[in-house]
């Protein structure tokens, strides 16, 4: 019996209220967690309006290309969640690979971030630079903290779904890791569009 | 957990005593904590006031001990440290976990008619982040260059790179991460609890005025605990990695342009918040316990949540009032002079319901009640105060002096304290099974409020003469130097009170185990957390309870001539259907 | 009725006495054998609206707290449990409770905050932000440069440019002529300190990376203090200087000596002292 296979309208009484009281509680988390990334836009519009000149002038900029790459990527990798988690409710077999490609490209992003900081640093562009550089690094790096904690979540949940040991209560935090794994693709395109587009 | 079901207890002696999911553990964990930290952040205020009194003193008795490498006197870096510390310490280890914390956690399920927190690992996990945020706060004292020196409020360029060469200062901006996320976690368990596990027939217009006052509290705490995790996580980047969110051009050699007013910025609008996040659950507990005490409803329910609802929403939009002198633009700074005088109106309006609630009562003067009284007396005297800090033309002068040392600790620490005393005199027989020792309480009462009134006033006088905050010495420049007397008043004052304060340790420690002991409800209290067996089972309620009634509804007059009160799983005699639901709603009376 | 009012008047008094006496003697703005329990006199034309607006607001809360504590002592006094007293069942949800409710807190915050708030406002066009516009004749200008844990004050020599060889430098010193707007442009070395004039009745904090202005005009000579007034390590507190407001004439001698001494010590080769900025 596998009840990673249920629909979730057809849950008994208790799990779907089960599944109410963990998404609420996932809900508040991520307005928790907006209003943290939220300070850090807050601080970045500030200081950027104040400089006046942005970017400022004669220094090298992360790479724009590697950046829209990193960016199809996250987007990429939630599409892939988004079916598999159709796939989950609806007891499709594709479901565990969307999983296991949602996971894939998390990485490649994790890879991506790491080459734009890499390419950055061979410029010479250190945190310790100046401010450009201070919101860039400072904002990825807090930002790729929640990626390392979203792509262990996906892979706690994907064991489990790989072995079959879900019950539904643990398809609830199946669920909200795919929620937070969202909001890091939500912060990401915002950042992409404070620093590379606006 | 949700649901129906009873869990067997843990047996395990780890499981049942230190990584306790049951909220009623959890609880007690909290005030322990809190009371322990409480005492630690008191004594440091002592010798604060010491050296204030007596500049360049050796400490008397534990002064050779605690500075040994000066003799027992307090030098000027390690009494920055002191009141440094002592501030955080007393808000984000003494009061959040006594007034959240504690009374959060053991109140919440038991008056809502819930087996326990809804996400109850959660629940743990949040007492052990706020004791890790405490150990590391803890060892920052014993760091080589010794802990913070920077204020509670860490401004840079003091807080960055200028002081930036011990590791104090960083440790202490971990320790208040890791507090703050206790204080998330703990606020997305209480909201999801109250809003999803209360019992049947306790609507939201029958829930006592504690949980809403800690569920708002919880909604600020869930939006603004996160901004200053953020501009702390800004500020241990600008020490640890050179980056420059906060020190500026002229500072630095080449790289800067960073701004240390956006530092003041985050840290107010977190900061503002955080001062309501403290009075809320007080307002909410002396919500309840006036009407307990006084036997009659709670004045205005309705609107009394109103009121704190009011001042949630607002709570951040008045941040500015904390940096008038900063340099901030005029359009600005009138903005938020009208935002924070309009603020004041809602916390107007509580006073006039709690009087109220007071007027024509049948009023039972226990140490609980006298507490609660006490915070209407404090509270006025340092909500007041708060106008001339509100208004600019005042607050250019008094901004940075003890006047505001005066106002904020009359609000936070007498006000949020004196709800804490309260609440704990209140819950106690209900937590340990055994009643505290009512002569000692109001011992206690009355030498604490006599001589912290007494302390805080002349610290308005202070103010006032015009003497800064932070000084460690005031007898170094002649303007100040005739000020002096004052300090030795109040540092007199302040001895008496924290001596008053072993009344409590002393009657909370013997009556813990050798009080006598207490019936299911000593105070005639219709809550649901009275309508359980003392001490309370680990499941709480063998059957989830079913509400009938509001819970103030004190001398109501159907209840007849022998009783004053009625548990909320009772209906109202005579009523045909449930008894008043929104505080207020039509019940079928004799009269009017 | 006499026995609540002897009471009431006894606890009312020792209630007021606690909460206010000793607020009340901070009245008494006059040293009394070295100790002082107020501010010394103003010295600034604008001082006088510190005081007249503290009094009033110190009056509008005490009458409001007064009120408060009657409030409180009448039931505690009246409506104590005792056997056969019953209290009265009124949850205040009636519609007239809610009128009165509203109100009273209206009313409350058109007396107690509008009253003042259009008076604070006032005042500060009027006198605290209202700077001096630096075209305007007669103004004298200092700039400030704070520093751990020192105050630098530069005045413009005879050449009225900042920068220059005549530039008189002070240290925790100021001197400025009477009866004339003094006017400052104020920045820090290093971290956030705040210029407090207390006799003045004005304060400017001074941020590194930021120019903030402040002006004030004495209207009588006499020496007078220099307070920091924000945590800048540890000998904050020794952080405080002497300001000498001199007459027109007195004044006028100083300066000249001043800046001739300025000449003199004027030395190219050191940086520190050439921290002066073009006045914005």
């Amino acid at each position: 019996m596998s009840t990673a296979n249920t629909m979730i309208t057809s849950l008994p009484k208790e799990e779907l209220r089960h599944r109410v009281n963990s998404t609420l509680g996932m809900v508040f988390f991520i307005g928790s967690w907006s209003m943290a990334f939220g300070t850090f836009f807050l601080a970045f519009m500030i200081l950027r309006q104040r400089v006046g000149v942005w970017p400022p002038e004669g220094i090298s900029l992360p790479s724009f290309p590697l950046a829209i790459v990193a960016t199809s990527i996250m987007i990429a990798s939630s599409v892939a969640l988004h079916r598999a988690m159709k796939g989950l409710s609806a007891g499709t077999d594709r479901a565990r690979r969307d999983w296991v490609l949602t996971i894939a490209l998390g990485l490649g992003f994790a890879v991506v971030q790491g080459w734009l900081w890499l390419d950055l640093m061979a410029a010479g562009r250190h945190p310790t630079s100046g401010l450009y550089e201070s919101l860039f690094y400072g904002l990825t790096w807090f930002h790729a903290a929640h990626v390392v904690c979203g792509l262990l979540g996906l892979l706690w949940a994907w064991i489990g779904l790989a072995t079959g040991r879900y019950g539904t209560h643990r398809l609830s935090t199946v669920n909200n890791i795919a929620m937070f794994w969202h909001f890091v693709d939500v912060v990401w395109i915002i950042l992409f569009l404070g620093f590379f587009v606006f | 957990m949700s649901g129906d079901h009873i869990h067997a207890e843990p047996t395990n002696f780890f499981r049942k005593h230190v990584f306790s999911v049951d909220h009623k553990v959890i609880a007690k964990q909290f005030l322990w904590f809190g009371l322990i930290w409480l005492g630690i952040g008191g004594l440091m205020a002592m010798i604060i006031r010491w050296q204030l009194a007596n500049p360049g003193d050796p400490v008397p008795v534990i002064g050779s001990f605690l500075f040994p490498a000066t003799d027992g006197v307090v030098d000027p870096a390690t009494y920055n440290t002191l009141f440094t510390m002592h501030g955080t310490i007393m808000i984000f280890l003494g009061l959040t976990p006594l007034l959240i914390g504690c009374v959060g956690n053991w109140a919440i399920p038991l008056m809502i008619g819930a087996r326990d927190m809804i996400f109850p690992t959660l629940n743990m996990l949040s007492f052990w982040s706020v004791f890790l945020g405490g150990a590391v706060g803890l060892y920052s004292l014993f760091v080589p260059m010794g802990a913070s020196e920077a204020g509670w409020t860490g401004y840079p360029t003091l807080s960055t790179t200028v002081n930036g060469l011990g590791s104090g200062e960083t440790l202490w901006a971990i320790a208040v991460f890791l507090i703050g996320a206790s204080s998330i976690m703990g606020g997305i368990n209480y909201l999801t609890t109250i809003i999803r596990l209360r019992a049947p027939g306790m609507s939201w217009g029958r829930l006592p005025l504690t949980i809403w006052g800690i569920f708002f509290t919880s909604i600020l705490n869930v939006l603004f605990i996160p901004v200053i995790g953020s501009a702390m996580l800004l500020l241990i980047m600008d020490r640890v990695f050179g980056t420059t969110f906060y020190v500026p051009t002229s500072v630095m050699q080449g790289a800067g342009g960073g701004d240390p007013i956006l530092y003041q910025h985050l840290f107010w609008i977190f900061g503002h918040p955080e001062v309501y996040i403290l009075i809320l659950p007080a307002w909410g507990i002396i919500g309840d316990l006036l009407s307990f005490f006084a036997r009659k409803p709670a004045f205005g329910y309705r609107i009394q949540i109103a009121a704190m609802f009011a001042v949630t929403v607002m709570s951040a939009v008045v941040y500015g009032h904390h940096m008038f002198t900063t340099g901030i633009s005029a359009m600005l700074g009138e903005s938020f002079m009208l935002l924070t005088m309009i603020i004041s109106v809602p916390a107007e309006i509580l006073f006039f319901n709690w009087l109220h609630t007071l007027w024509k009562g049948n009023i039972r003067f226990t140490t609980p009640m006298l507490f609660s009284i006490g915070v209407i007396f404090v509270f006025g005297l340092g909500g007041l105060t708060g106008i001339y800090l509100a208004t600019i033309g005042t607050d250019i002068f008094l901004h940075d002096t003890y006047f505001v040392v005066g106002h904020f600790h009359l609000t936070m620490a007498a006000s949020a304290l004196f709800a804490a005393f309260a609440g704990i005199y209140f819950w106690f027989p209900k937590m340990f099974g055994r009643m505290m020792n009512e002569t000692l309480g109001k011992a206690h009462f009355w030498l604490t409020v006599i001589p912290l009134t007494t302390v805080f006033c002349l610290m308005f006088v202070m103010g006032y003469a015009g003497m800064p905050r932070r000084y460690y010495d005031h007898t170094s420049s002649e303007y100040l130097a005739a000020l002096q007397h004052m300090n030795t008043a109040a540092t007199h004052a302040a001895f008496i009170l924290g001596a008053a304060q072993l009344i409590f340790v002393f009657n909370f420690l013997k009556s813990r185990w050798f009080g006598r002991p207490a019936t299911d409800n000593p105070w005639e209290v219709g809550t649901l957390d009275w309508a359980t067996p003392t001490p309370v089972p680990h499941y709480n309620f063998k059957v989830i309870p079913t509400v009938h009634t509001g819970p103030h509804e004190f001398s109501h007059p159907a209840l007849g001539e022998d009783r004053d009160w009625i548990s909320m799983t009772e209906p109202l005699p005579g009523a045909e259907s449930d008894g008043p639901d929104l505080g207020g709603g039509a019940v079928p009376t004799p009269a009017s | 009725m006499r026995r609540l009012f002897h009471h009431l008047a006894g606890a009312g008094t020792r209630l007021w006495s606690t909460a206010f006496g000793v607020a009340a003697l901070a009245a008494l703005a006059e040293a009394q054998g070295g100790k002082r329990w107020g501010p010394t006199e103003a010295a600034s034309d604008y001082g006088y609206r510190f005081y007249d607006l503290f009094w009033l607001i110190t009056i509008l809360c005490s009458v409001s707290f007064a009120i408060v504590c009657i409030l409180i002592l009448i039931p505690a006094l009246r409506d104590r449990a005792r056997p056969g007293h019953k209290a009265k069942f009124d949850h205040g949800a009636s519609l007239k409770d809610k009128r009165v409710t509203t109100v009273v807190s209206a009313s409350v915050f058109l007396v107690l905050d509008a009253w003042v708030l259009v008076i604070a406002m006032t005042d500060l066009r009027e006198a605290w932000w209202n700077i001096p516009d630096e075209e305007e004749p007669g103004v004298y200008q200092v700039e400030v440069l704070a520093q751990q844990w020192a105050w630098s004050f530069r005045h413009q020599g005879a050449d009225g440019e900042f920068g220059t060889a005549d530039d008189i430098i002070q240290i925790n010193e100021l001197t400025v002529p009477t009866d004339t707007s003094v006017s400052f442009q104020m920045t820090s070395k290093d971290v956030i300190h705040s210029l407090f004039l207390p006799e003045m009745r004005t304060k400017r904090d001074a941020n590194p990376g930021a120019i903030n202005e402040m002006w004030f005009k004495a209207i009588r000579s006499g020496e007078f203090t220099i307070l920091c007034a924000e945590l800048c390590g540890f000998a904050h507190y020794q952080m405080h200087g002497k300001l000498h407001v001199l007459e027109g004439d007195q004044f006028e001698s100083w300066h000249e000596d001043a800046s001739r001494l300025g000449i003199a010590a004027f030395d190219t080769e050191d940086e520190e002292a050439q921290w002066a900025w073009k006045w914005e």
